[in-house]
């Protein structure tokens, strides 16, 4: 089986016209043009909805609601919570273990999520060509992503970190010598962020799902113009993978708000949180430190609202711009 | 096409139906727990601690089980830090095992909120015993006349040290040597040993500090549940560390953070250390150095403060079998068959009659030797007040930001006074 | 003629050139998942903190070892609970989210909008302040120590990141479809299933991976609801090895973990091959 051919198998033409939806409702033209709109529609659509619903109302927003309401309390989880208005929130912007968190979370999100993301998609990119051995070096690629956070990581990442260790030893051939990167305040972090952008798999797996729906053909089209490889990448991969990687920024985005275990098992379990001088004091461990180790659940739901308003907005900053770079097939009609 | 469709979906709909009966059955195959048909009670019984532990306790609890036929006892363990949020979540829901396996430090942070079981009552209708503790335990888990707990083990704060590195450097460690002595023989070590610091740096360990406050006529809190020294008092012995941190004589707070989760002794980094002395089992396996338990240094060549701090058992509040849980602790601390199998993995038994059954081997004779040669030394505890964990934290990690250079002494201090005192509620 | 073999040739130079880097990346990518296999053929006192990445003397101890099970529970007990968890975890999420997803992405009904951002907002709450809450309601509901309280949101679509990952992927296929089933006489239930479904395969496979994987190595809620050993995890095994007050078993962690990683990767190995190829060969002529 030669590449071009099972390339060409590939390249089924993804529809026309595809969807009309765009991935923001919202930024849906008024819903009054659908002409399927209807009671009908409403009943099938709830009737398919009815599990996500129970659910939600169960599980979801039934704690929310209960944490939102905790969040203006002192509560310690075995006194019935106590009414005390907005001075949790009040407290937040006195404490200086709380900015700390805020700093340190900030810069594991601006330089992981980006690392991360391009990894991802340079290993797809890699790998989306069938070639022999394609199922070993997807799951050779996918293996970090396979072991998750678990103490063995932590001990690993000890290890090779450690003074005079594999990467100290590599580094110090261009002359920088850090010792023993986890001992240090400021080369702890990095050692976290290497962490989450080497368990790249999830993103990959998705990019490459997206990388497979586009059409060869316009990859050939674009060879003949006598477009490079990069033009090719700019004004075809990227754009025809787009949603995928509006869908991967904004989970990985999100999910590295809330990091949590894989700074615990990097920092080693035991009562010193926070890793050396709190260099590894994201703000999900801070928040369960306060809620579960403090007992102020109070406090600890005052922090997740806030950590929930900063996503929120950076997720309807992104939901806003999408119209900008991502790019939905439009509705013919 | 369509027949593959057919038989996916035909093999879907009958795997749903099988995970939906598996289900149903999980849930009616498992629910409740306690007091069954028969006349049996099931307490639950959550501890912490590794698989090694594990199976000595699992021994225990089938021991009393056969002594009391009517009790059954399900047991679950997890490490630690997840013991704690588990306790805590499931006592927010009013679902604390029955009993438990406690610290002596959180016996106020737990009795004040009233989830700890007061075991006065069981133990003045018989159903436990409080004689035979060895000295210095018997009121152990006496709080405010209640009695919240009732100790295992015990265990006190000991100097451990590299023989062979303290007699290359010409130091002995001697019974009444002062802190002078220690931080001068701290740096005759690392004179004479080129890769071993002095000694690893302490400073932060909120219970050593405790033992050097109480040879000074104070403690690290007061009865009233106040820190019990003053911010001059913790810039002296801070800054003190930190002289000889900065002259090389102690482990830099990096070298200490990278070694982890190992001590810096037992990651051969320095020659001594202050901590529990059950934890010299632990460095044993850790490294291949000898290690030796040595005296804690005094101020006045006398007295060192020491205490015996424990291991416990305490019942929950809501538990609805307070007398089997009081029947289940006084086995687990009394029986003699205990005590031989659990051996000093909870620290050195409470009672004598364990204490008698256990003939203690290699490091668990050094340790036994320890405790001996200091029981004569041995203070009252005082009760460590709720909060008292939170501020142990910030202790050590304050000072740590200090050996880390992130920190300055007098902001550091002062970072301290802030956070124990909103903890303790002061 | 010659052109011809020339590009031949020049083809297989470049497949060689990929081969070879490739496998330099994954040299180092996989430097680490190499040392936790040194490291399970280690002594445990030589384990924390070694710089060497493959053991002097190797030993199969701590191996051995995990054949005693841990207080009494044998470790494949650990596997088999995992096994179910993982298993019912993902029917439940293939189930419950397409079927979200359907209506969000398929269907346009009253409040669909409103609904959707609702869904996406439940990704922002860190999951730590819902802890409590939702153990609480498990524990009203007489649930606790069943896999139930594990199980159930995956039943119930509470996972919005599959749901968000199944709509924008249908999003993606031709409307044509549905409006030619549609005229044929198919209700949405039959769109879903006929149609849209095996277009999807590519995200179902993306998604039953995932869930896999992470009910698998999920900790937390194992830990708080499960009080007893005969229940636990895989992932709660894992973190038995080692305590404060123990002298740390690291050997049979590092052994437990790799044996541990096996029935993740073969699940992958079985798995992926349909990831890709999907949408490819499920094909719109069918």
């Amino acid at each position: 089986m030669t590449p071009t051919t099972t390339r060409a198998a590939d390249g089924v033409p993804p529809p026309g016209g595809t969807s009309p939806e765009k991935a923001a409702p919202g930024t849906r033209p008024a819903p009054a043009a659908g002409r399927r709109q209807g009671r009908p529609e409403t009943l099938a659509g709830y009737l398919f909805l009815t599990p996500w619903c129970i659910g939600i109302l169960l599980l979801t927003l039934g704690p929310m609601l209960v944490s939102l309401y905790l969040a203006f309390t002192d509560y310690n989880l075995f006194d019935s919570p106590r009414w005390i208005g907005f001075k949790n929130f009040q407290d937040l912007f006195q404490d200086d273990r709380w900015w700390t968190s805020v700093q340190v979370t900030l810069k594991y999100v601006l330089i992981g999520t980006p690392l991360k993301l391009a990894a991802a998609l340079a290993v797809a990119l890699l790998l989306v060509k069938p070639r022999k051995g394609q199922g070993f070096y997807r799951s050779a690629f996918y293996a970090p992503s396979l072991i998750g956070a678990s103490v063995s990581i932590g001990v690993v990442w000890r290890a090779i970190f450690n003074d005079d260790a594999v990467v100290d030893k590599s580094m110090s051939l261009f002359g920088w010598d850090v010792g023993g990167w986890i001992g240090d305040p400021d080369w702890a972090l990095p050692t976290l962020i290497t962490l989450t952008v080497w368990q790249f798999g999830a993103p990959m797996v998705i990019f490459l799902a997206g990388l497979k729906q586009v059409p060869g053909e316009l990859y050939e089209a674009a060879e003949m113009d006598g477009a490079g490889r990069w033009r090719r990448f700019r004004s075809i991969t990227l754009p025809m993978i787009s949603p995928v990687l509006f869908f991967n920024l904004l989970l990985e985005l999100i999910h590295s708000f809330q990091v949590f275990t894989s700074a615990v098992v990097i920092a080693g379990s035991g009562t010193n949180t926070g890793g050396p001088g709190d260099s590894l004091l994201v703000y999900g461990w801070y928040l369960y430190e306060q809620g579960f180790r403090n007992l102020r659940m109070g406090y600890a739901a005052a922090m997740a609202w806030m950590l929930m308003l900063g996503i929120g907005l950076v997720t309807a900053v992104l939901f806003r711009t999408q119209r900008g770079w991502v790019h939905y097939e439009e509705d013919p009609k | 096409m369509g027949a593959r469709r057919w038989t996916v979906r035909a093999r879907g709909a009958r795997a749903a139906a099988a995970v939906v009966a598996a289900l149903g059955l999980l849930a009616t195959g498992c629910g409740g727990g306690s007091g069954s048909g028969d006349g049996k009670v099931t307490i639950r019984y959550s501890w912490w601690g590794a698989k090694d532990r594990a199976e000595l306790i699992q021994k225990t609890v089938r021991l009393f089980e056969k002594e009391h036929p009517n009790i059954k006892v399900k047991t679950d363990f997890s490490e630690y830090t997840d013991f704690w949020s588990k306790f805590n979540t499931q006592a927010a829901g009013g679902n604390a095992p029955d009993v438990f396996q406690n610290s002596y430090a959180f016996l106020r942070k737990y009795g004040d909120k009233n989830l700890l079981l007061d075991l006065n009552g069981q133990a003045d209708a018989g159903n436990l015993s409080l004689k035979g503790f060895r000295d210095g335990l018997e009121k152990a888990g006496d709080i405010d006349g209640k009695l919240l707990g009732v100790p295992v083990g015990a265990n006190t704060f000991a100097f451990f040290y590299n023989p062979d590195a303290y007699q290359k450097a010409g130091v002995t460690v001697e019974e009444g040597w002062t802190w002078d002595d220690f931080f001068a023989a701290a740096k005759k070590v690392r004179k004479s040993d080129g890769t071993l610091y002095g000694a690893s740096d302490n400073a932060n360990v909120m219970y050593l500090y405790d033992l050097y406050l109480r040879q000074n006529g104070k403690a690290f809190f007061t009865k009233d549940n106040k820190l019990g020294f003053t911010k001059d008092d913790l810039t002296e012995w801070w800054g003190r560390w930190q002289s000889h941190a900065k002259a090389g004589e102690l482990v830099p707070g990096k070298k200490s953070e990278q070694a982890k989760p190992k001590a810096s002794i037992s990651a051969d980094l320095s020659a001594s250390e202050f901590t529990w002395d059950n934890f010299l089992v632990r460095f044993a396996a850790e490294t291949k150095t000898t290690l030796d338990l040595g005296p804690i240094p005094t101020t006045d060549g006398k007295r060192t403060g020491q205490y015996l701090s424990s291991l416990m058992l305490s019942g929950s509040a809501r538990t609805q079998h307070p007398k089997e849980v009081a029947q289940f602790i006084d086995f687990m601390t009394h029986d003699p068959e205990v005590g031989r199998i659990m051996g000093y993995n909870r620290g050195i038994p409470a009672t004598t009659a364990q204490y008698d059954a256990y003939k203690p081997q290699g490091v668990d004779a050094k340790i036994a030797a320890y405790e001996k040669s200091v029981r004569a030394e041995l203070e009252p505890i005082t009760p460590h007040p709720a909060g008292a964990d939170v501020a142990e934290a910030a202790f050590l990690r304050i000072y740590t930001q200090v050996a880390l250079g992130q920190s300055s002494m007098g902001k550091a201090v002062d970072q301290f006074f802030s956070e124990a005192e909103s903890a303790l509620g002061s | 003629m010659s052109a011809a073999s020339l590009t031949v040739g020049r083809r297989r130079v470049r497949s060689v050139i990929w081969h070879v880097g490739a496998l330099a990346v994954l040299a180092v990518i996989l430097y680490p998942v190499v040392w936790v296999i040194g490291g399970s053929f280690k002594p445990g006192d030589q384990i924390v903190g070694s710089l060497q990445l493959l053991p002097t003397d190797p030993i199969t101890d701590n191996y051995r070892r995990l054949s005693d099970g841990i207080a009494d529970v044998p470790i494949s007990t650990f596997f088999t609970n995992s096994l179910v968890l993982a298993a019912g975890s993902v029917i439940g999420v293939l189930f419950s989210c397409s079927l979200a997803a359907y209506a969000f992405a398929r269907i346009r009904f009253a409040g669909r909008d409103a609904l959707f951002t609702l869904m996406i907002s439940t990704l922002l709450l860190p999951f730590q302040v819902l802890i409590i809450p939702q153990y609480i309601l498990f524990q009203k509901l007489d649930l606790i120590n069943t896999y139930v309280p594990l199980l159930l949101g995956k039943y119930l679509a509470a996972d919005a990141f599959f749901v968000f990952l199944m709509v924008q992927f249908m999003r993606g296929l031709p409307r044509e479809l549905d409006e030619a089933a549609r005229l044929d006489g198919c209700g949405h239930l039959r769109i879903y299933w006929n149609v849209v479904l095996p277009l999807c395969r590519p995200a179902l496979i993306t998604s039953a991976i995932f869930t896999f994987i992470w009910s698998w190595n999920d900790f937390i809620g194992p830990l708080l609801y499960l009080n007893e050993p005969d229940k636990y995890t895989v992932s709660l095994g894992l973190k038995l090895f080692i305590d404060q007050d123990s002298v740390a078993d690291y050997g049979g962690m590092v052994a437990m973990s790799l044996v541990a990683l096996l029935p993740v990767l073969l699940f992958f190995l079985a798995f992926q091959r349909y990831l890709v190829e999907g949408a490819a060969t499920s094909g719109l002529k069918g």
